[in-house]
């Protein structure tokens, strides 16, 4: 799925938008804890995956910047209508992450990509 | 070459910085495969969060060579009373603070211990010392 299809299908505010930049999305995962977004999505051993999958959180902080920044995940969605700061924005300037936000609430984002054929990241690998 | 950061207690808006930095360090390696880059950094994140939550202050140093990468936090925050008890998923004592900001749910020793190769932690009530290393390896395929 196109990123902008993608963006107006959530009907998102872009806050970066020097960075927008087309991609195809096919994956996504959702979490406000970065913890799991650390280490489920590294267990994802095909890195091209990440490079194709949006990141879903609630959490507008640097934290969930510095998370796909980590993971060279490109594109973070904020839902339920979280506003980042300007720190955070800057951030995500320094960072080259798109940083958009959407009133839908995750269940909803995650459910209405899922049924556009988005599939979730999951573990990859057993420990 | 050894390089090192330094980590700030309790600053949430630096938290990661560190990481950044060997980040942008280790993709300057070619010969380092992008799946071990993540996997160092998530680690070192992980690593360098636990000190914003729990300590006073510390630092990180960073060393690679070849094929291998080894990271060192130090700090001085109060030590870990119980190491075996810390390493239990769900095991925390960090404030709602670190809730806040995405961490705290007693992920992090653990998570670093799957990501890295190996971990070695000494502590004590004057501090804590983590030493991780990283080899390009299975968990890179």
């Amino acid at each position: 799925m196109k990123l902008t299809d993608l963006l107006s299908l959530c009907q998102t505010t872009a806050y970066t938008k020097e960075l927008f930049e087309e991609k195809d999305i096919k994956f996504a995962f959702c979490s406000d804890l970065m913890s799991d977004a650390l280490v489920i999505m590294n267990s994802v051993k095909d890195k091209k995956i990440l490079e194709k999958t949006l990141l879903i959180t609630g959490l507008a902080t640097q934290q969930s910047i510095r998370t796909a920044e980590m993971l060279d995940v490109g594109v973070v969605l904020l839902v339920r209508g979280k506003i980042p700061s300007e720190k955070v924005i800057q951030l995500a300037y320094e960072s080259n992450i798109q940083l958009y936000s959407t009133d839908l609430t995750m269940f909803n984002t995650s459910g209405m990509l899922y049924q556009l054929g988005i599939k979730g990241v999951k573990y990859d690998i057993q420990w | 070459m050894v390089k090192e950061c330094q980590i700030i207690a309790g600053n949430f808006e630096l938290a990661g910085r560190a990481s950044s930095e060997l980040k942008r360090f280790l993709k300057t390696q070619s010969h380092m495969p992008k799946s071990f880059i993540s996997r160092v950094c998530s680690a070192s994140y992980e690593a360098e969060i636990n000190i914003v939550i729990h300590a006073v202050g510390g630092f990180m140093t960073y060393e690679a060579k070849d094929h291998e990468v080894k990271l060192y936090f130090y700090d001085d925050g109060p030590g870990i009373a119980d190491i075996k008890q810390a390493m239990q998923r769900g095991y925390s004592t960090a404030s709602p603070i670190a809730h806040m900001n995405g961490f705290g749910a007693g992920m992090g020793l653990d998570n670093i211990r799957r990501l890295s190769d190996q971990m070695i932690i000494e502590s004590s009530p004057r501090g804590t010392r983590l030493t991780l290393i990283f080899k390009v390896g299975v968990k890179d395929e």
